[in-house]
């Protein structure tokens, strides 16, 4: 691994305003499952790497606030995510997401802001977050400001977060039409921990709006909305919902050149998934889970 | 007082085992010796390159950089070396010939400081076309992948074809013009795959005096000895050669890689040097070979086999190392363990700009087998006869000379198909959504063979035990031991089983073809036994009575009226107030035979059952083993535990290339999932929700007490297996490995073929 | 120019140490390299294989994928701090060699390491747990079924099966009384 300068700012000030003044230089280490490797295959190479792990606003933690908001802190773990009791009740598919990210060893250590800052069009957790209407808060020398995820995401590795911003926390706001019940699916090529070659939540509330969110099928991860109830509806056929499918997976572009799934598979899979993700939700819904 | 007697055929724990749960066991890649510099490699990122320059001034002007040592630093013309064909360059001169061929090695004070040198050493290279699949290197004009200098008298030299085994009995044009017969015919591939051992390569070497000294991952030290004195013109007693136990070799571990690099450049500095390889350079030093086999196989109505037409192009890589001799003695018992009257297998090693593949685990049989296997499923299907009948109604029976001129059949083999079809279930109703699957398989166990063994029995009763085999997890070592325990009756804790170093260890050819308990085996019997006769000469002396009226068997000193000694009692009294020990010897030896085709019979077959019940997600591929049963003849099961683990590894092992494992390369020949990222092997996840390893024992090897070798057989079957339980369920042959869910639901998508969904239970 | 090296405290396996590391070493290196703890291993460096596990504060990571920097003020536990100082195995290990836990033995370090934290989190883990649980650690050598019996006999609080350890002590110990009488009949 090629030398750099380790820092490990205490305050979110500090932490901000050395990213700001190294730019480009700089990289932020949180659970590391992804930048170790790439600092070691050279693909980045910071002069220096900035340990956020010890600013006291990006602690790990999820706290519910007044309302039913969920704030999730920027360093909590996949292990955390997956165990927490709210979010396995509440965001029943970033549970599920979080839990098959990696091995325990992985899930101990990435933490959900690295996941989505990475912009990787496979993260995991990114098709959850999407459907529960997340909203990222960065933090940066112009002070903070609220993302919506649908538009952090740029493409693979690119984000629309300024230069010097860092992402301090998630939000999962409520619903302003009482809980969406969720569930992840995703595909692999072994049933032990893998990237996803499609991964994807359905989020259902109770006035019949569906959210899907994919990802690994194009640039970065999309989400798509069924307005219509049609989806939702537990008395819709196949063929009713074939269409609608058909357009929500519209923008799904994957790569043909990928070693890990033929684009037709994964587009195929997309309809699986969208299926069963829908069909969980359902059951989940009408459980009141 | 014999209270081990039953050592043999119990499991006592792993000798050498508590190191290995308290991390005090030392593999290569831990050990260092002072002064140690470290090495790394430098390669070009193309399958095939013209090198015209390498420049080391700027890795040199690095801190710590000691040596960029390249083809022009060697002894001209570059020395060469292989098992096989002296064919592999200590460093590539002129031309690589895969995507990881090594042009330099950088040397340094530090790791970090060689890998910071082989980022500033610039290597002036040309990309040339390569060739990397079968049609590739068969195509008319297609570049040569070795100079025609080295084969120059070889008629094939103006071919990538390395070589072509025949092997043929009957006629089989004949046989196949018979009327009445169902013939099948159908085209397998098995892909480029990967050991894997967790370990990765590791090397080392250091001047020692008038000679060297190298340390290595290597199963065969005494191989790698003859390597390194022949490439350094050194007697063998001048290059000591240690081999501390391997983490895991499975085959890619046989044969020397980059030792003679590592050796070169540490003679050149005068300082030990050590080469420690990463998981994604181990993955360019050893493969296995890919294969595309077609099988023509004719049957009578009632199921008997009347012919089999096989023809098995494996592509190996770049160099020999022992390619030519897997596809050779793979391919050789592709026939099966079925009495075939005509026979044709044509088998062809054909060279490719790729990794040069050498041993793994089946040693070619996989390849081919899963061909043959899956064309009797499908003659069976056919047929519309049950698969384990057609089976049995062609399986050689004991004695059955089923290969005319090889060792007969040699076991009960009918009775480890009967096991794993009671096992499996084979005759009740599978359960819905579920299919079965069945195949055979056998391996020529080791064709010739040398080991010898020193065993000292010292003046406590306290054995040493010298062997040169390499316990790489196998259980070599806790074998040897119970073999000593049983013979001289010391327990096994007060029993030294020394190994891997090749100043001290005696001879012993090598470790691989599931040898080691039958031949190296023999050897420390025959050591053991040494030592019994020379103790009942003491014991006839120390006890007044006639050599003749005293036996010496099992730990005890037994007299004609009945008295029984414990050997050390006898062995203390024997010795006198000097003490000293009692040394045996012992050889067992494998000769070759001239004019066999693979240069002797084999000493045994492997024979192995595997029965497989699946089920398939009709809508994403997946598929689920939901029972897996392995049955293997292991002739007597010296460590009952320890052959369970290693027919149940194979078997895992196996649905590694069934169902998930293969090299992709890209359209330049390198390969794209080089690491363990995007090589899959099986997880704790991926294993079979029920499995099962039965061993049959019937004590008919060769082997001590009746042993056989038995580690590879659950390896041999499990593709075919699978995929005619894949079959089963949804109609739909797959004859492409691995059956990863995207190939499983693309046939899916296409449908059973005509004829494909035929017979089915 | 990047820093040299950082000065770090943290505890391994109990005992409070103080180093000097470089920013851009990994925890596995500076076990292996500058602590001589050699029982952690180096295979894949990418979070595959977990030849490499640790517990850092209770928690099991690939030590491959930590900046030793970040442990700075941490505990950790590597396969060397299993047995009780007297040597006395840990039962997690002892199952292990009873059950078969171990061939080739490179990836043992890494499966115990995580194992230990399993039982830790699920003292009696189902198999579904077990086999999630210690999926990020491959054993080539594929002895999956007799670590996950190694497990179960750990969580189970089992004595050593009949045919471990115990009884080769027995043995030895008889044999080592016998000794007497050999030497008896010498005299």
């Amino acid at each position: 691994m090629r030398p750099f300068t380790y820092a490990r700012p205490d305050t979110l000030a500090d932490a901000v305003a050395l990213l700001a003044e190294r730019g480009a230089e700089a990289r932020v280490l949180a659970g590391g499952t992804d930048l170790i490797i790439r600092l070691r295959d050279g693909s980045v190479r910071p002069e220096v790497v900035v340990d956020v792990k010890r600013v006291p606003e990006l602690a790990p933690g999820i706290r519910a606030r007044d309302g039913g908001m969920l704030v999730i802190g920027a360093t909590t773990t996949m292990t955390e995510i997956a165990a927490h009791p709210l979010i396995r009740r509440d965001v029943a598919g970033l549970a599920e997401a979080a839990a098959v990210v990696g091995s325990v060893q992985i899930r101990n250590r990435a933490t959900l802001a690295g996941n989505l800052c990475n912009a990787s069009p496979a993260a995991d957790t990114a098709p959850s977050l999407l459907v529960h209407g997340a909203v990222v808060v960065a933090h940066g020398l112009a002070g903070e400001r609220r993302i919506g995820l649908d538009d952090f995401f740029v493409r693979s590795g690119l984000t629309t977060l300024a230069p010097g911003e860092l992402v301090v926390a998630i939000e999962i706001p409520a619903s302003g039409h009482g809980r969406i019940a969720s569930a992840h699916q995703r595909r692999t090529r072994r049933r032990g921990h893998d990237l996803a070659s499609v991964t994807l939540a359905c989020g259902l509330d109770a006035t019949g709006l569906t959210r899907i969110a994919y990802g690994s099928v194009g640039p970065r991860p999309i989400l798509r909305l069924d307005t219509t109830g049609v989806l939702a509806a537990a008395a819709s056929t196949d063929e009713a919902r074939t269409p609608i499918f058909e357009a929500i997976f519209a923008d799904a572009t994957p790569s043909v050149r990928s070693m890990r799934a033929g684009a037709e598979y994964r587009l195929a899979m997309l309809r699986v998934l969208g299926r069963r993700a829908l069909a969980t939700a359902q059951a989940r819904l009408a459980a009141g889970e | 007082m014999t209270a081990l007697d039953g050592t043999i055929g119990t499991s006592p724990n792993r000798v050498g085992g508590i190191d290995r749960v308290t991390g005090a066991q030392r593999y290569l890649a831990d050990m260092s010796v002072t002064d140690a510099l470290h090495a790394k490699l430098v390669t070009v990122p193309v399958a095939r390159a013209r090198v015209a320059r390498i420049d080391g001034s700027a890795a040199l002007a690095l801190p710590g950089v000691r040596l960029v040592l390249t083809a022009d630093d060697l002894p001209q013309p570059v020395p060469r070396f292989g098992p096989q064909n002296l064919d592999r360059p200590v460093l590539a001169t002129g031309e690589t010939k895969y995507h990881g061929d090594p042009v330099a090695l950088v040397v340094a004070d530090t790791r970090e400081q060689a890998e910071a040198g082989v980022a500033a050493v610039h290597v002036d290279y040309k990309a040339l076309p390569a060739v990397c699949t079968v049609a590739a290197a068969l195509a008319t004009g297609a570049p040569l992948v070795q100079d025609r200098s080295l084969r120059a008298k070889d008629p094939r030299r103006n071919t990538n074809v390395l070589n072509e085994h025949v092997v043929a009995w009957g006629d089989v044009e004949a046989a196949a013009a018979e009327p009445g017969l169902t013939i099948v015919e159908r085209r397998y591939t098995f892909p480029m795959v990967t050991h894997f051992a967790i370990e990765p390569h590791a090397f080392m070497a250091a001047p020692d005096g008038d000679g060297v000294s190298v340390w290595s991952t290597i199963q065969h030290p005494n191989w790698l000895q003859k390597t390194i004195a022949g490439l350094t013109r050194l007697p063998l007693s001048k290059v000591r050669v240690y081999a501390p136990d391997p983490g895991g070799g499975f085959g890619g571990k046989q044969h020397a890689k980059y030792e003679p690099a590592v050796v070169f450049a540490a003679l050149r500095l005068g300082r030990p040097v050590r080469l420690v390889l990463t998981l994604e350079e181990t993955f360019q030093a050893v493969r296995r070979a890919a294969c595309e086999a077609r099988v023509r196989t004719g049957f009578t109505a009632d199921g008997r086999i009347a012919f089999h037409d096989i023809e098995a192009d494996y592509l190996i890589g770049a160099y020999t190392d022992i390619a030519d001799r897997v596809v050779g003695k793979g391919s050789y018992p592709a026939a099966g363990p079925y009495n075939v009257p005509a026979v044709r297998i044509v088998a062809r090693a054909i060279l490719s700009h790729t990794v040069p593949s050498t041993a793994f685990r089946g040693f070619g049989n996989p390849q081919i087998n899963w061909a043959v296997e899956s064309t009797i499923d499908e003659g069976a299907r056919v047929l519309g006869i049950d698969p384990v009948d057609v089976r049995l109604r062609n399986l050689a029976r004991k004695g059955d000379r089923f290969i005319p001129f090889d060792t007969p059949c040699d076991g009960e083999w009918d009775q480890a198909v009967r096991k794993a079809a009671e096992l499996i279930g084979w005759d009740t109703p599978c359960p819905p959504g579920r299919g079965r699957g069945i195949a055979l398989g056998i391996k020529s166990g080791p064709t010739t063979g040398l080991s010898y063994s020193i065993v000292r029995l010292l003046a406590d009763g306290s054995v040493v035990v010298y062997a040169g085999t390499s316990d790489m997890g196998q259980g070599a070592r806790t074998v040897f031991a119970q073999i000593a325990s049983h013979e001289l009756g010391a327990p096994l804790d007060w029993i030294t089983v020394v190994m891997g170093d090749t100043a001290i260890v005696p001879y012993d050819q090598q470790t691989s073809a599931s040898r080691s308990t039958v031949l190296m085996g023999n050897a420390i019997l025959a050591a053991c036994r040494d030592i019994q006769a020379k103790l009942r000469s003491i014991a006839a002396t120390q006890l007044g009575a006639a050599d003749t009226d005293v036996t010496v068997a099992e730990g005890v000193v037994r007299l004609a009226d009945g008295r029984e000694f414990p050997i050390r009692e006898v062995l203390a009294a024997g010795l006198g107030r000097l003490g000293g020990e009692i040394t045996g010897l012992g050889e067992m030896r494998k000769e070759a035979e001239a004019g066999h085709p693979l240069s002797g019979a084999p000493a045994f077959f492997e024979f192995n059952c595997t029965a497989i019940e699946a089920e398939v997600d009709a809508d994403t591929g997946d598929v689920t083993i939901d029972r897996h049963v392995t049955v293997s003849d292991v002739g007597k099961a010296l460590n009952p535990l320890q052959v369970r683990m290693q027919d149940e590894g194979a078997a895992i092992m196996g649905l590694g290339h069934t169902l998930m494992e293969h090299y992709i390369l890209d359209d330049e020949g390198r390969i794209r999932n080089l690491g363990a990222i995007d090589y899959r092997i099986p997880t704790s996840m991926d294993l079979p929700r029920e499995l099962r390893s039965e061993a049959v024992e019937n004590a008919d090897g060769p082997g001590p007490y009746g042993s056989k070798g038995m580690s590879e057989g659950a390896l041999l079957c499990v593709a075919p297996a699978v995929a005619a339980a894949v079959r089963d369920a949804t109609g739909v042959a797959i004859r492409d490995l691995p059956l990863t869910p995207e190939r499983v639901w693309r046939a899916l998508q296409v449908g059973a073929a005509p004829g494909d969904a035929e017979g089915r239970r | 120019m990047p820093q040299t090296t950082l000065p770090i405290e943290l505890t391994v396996n109990g005992t409070l140490r103080g180093i000097d590391v470089a920013p851009h070493h990994t925890l596995l290196e500076v076990l292996r390299d500058d602590l001589q703890l050699t029982g952690s291993k180096e295979c894949c460096l990418v979070g595959e294989c977990g030849a490499c596990t640790i517990l850092v504060n209770g928690r099991s990571v690939d030590s491959c994928l930590v900046l030793a920097v970040e442990a700075d003020g941490a505990d950790v536990l590597t396969v060397e701090g299993l047995a009780s100082p007297d040597g006395r195995l840990a039962p997690i290990q002892a199952a292990f060699l009873d059950q078969g836990g171990v061939q080739c033995g490179f990836c043992t370090p890494g499966q115990l390491m995580s194992a230990h934290a399993l039982l830790a989190g699920h003292p009696h883990p189902t198999r579904a747990e077990i086999e999630e649980g210690m999926a990020g650690n491959l054993c080539r050598c594929a002895c999956y079924e007799q670590i996950f019996a190694a497990i179960d006999q750990a969580a189970s609080g089992a004595a050593p099966a009949v045919t471990g350890a115990s009884v080769r002590a027995e043995a030895g110990d008889a044999w080592a009384g016998a000794k007497t009488s050999a030497e008896g009949l010498d005299q």
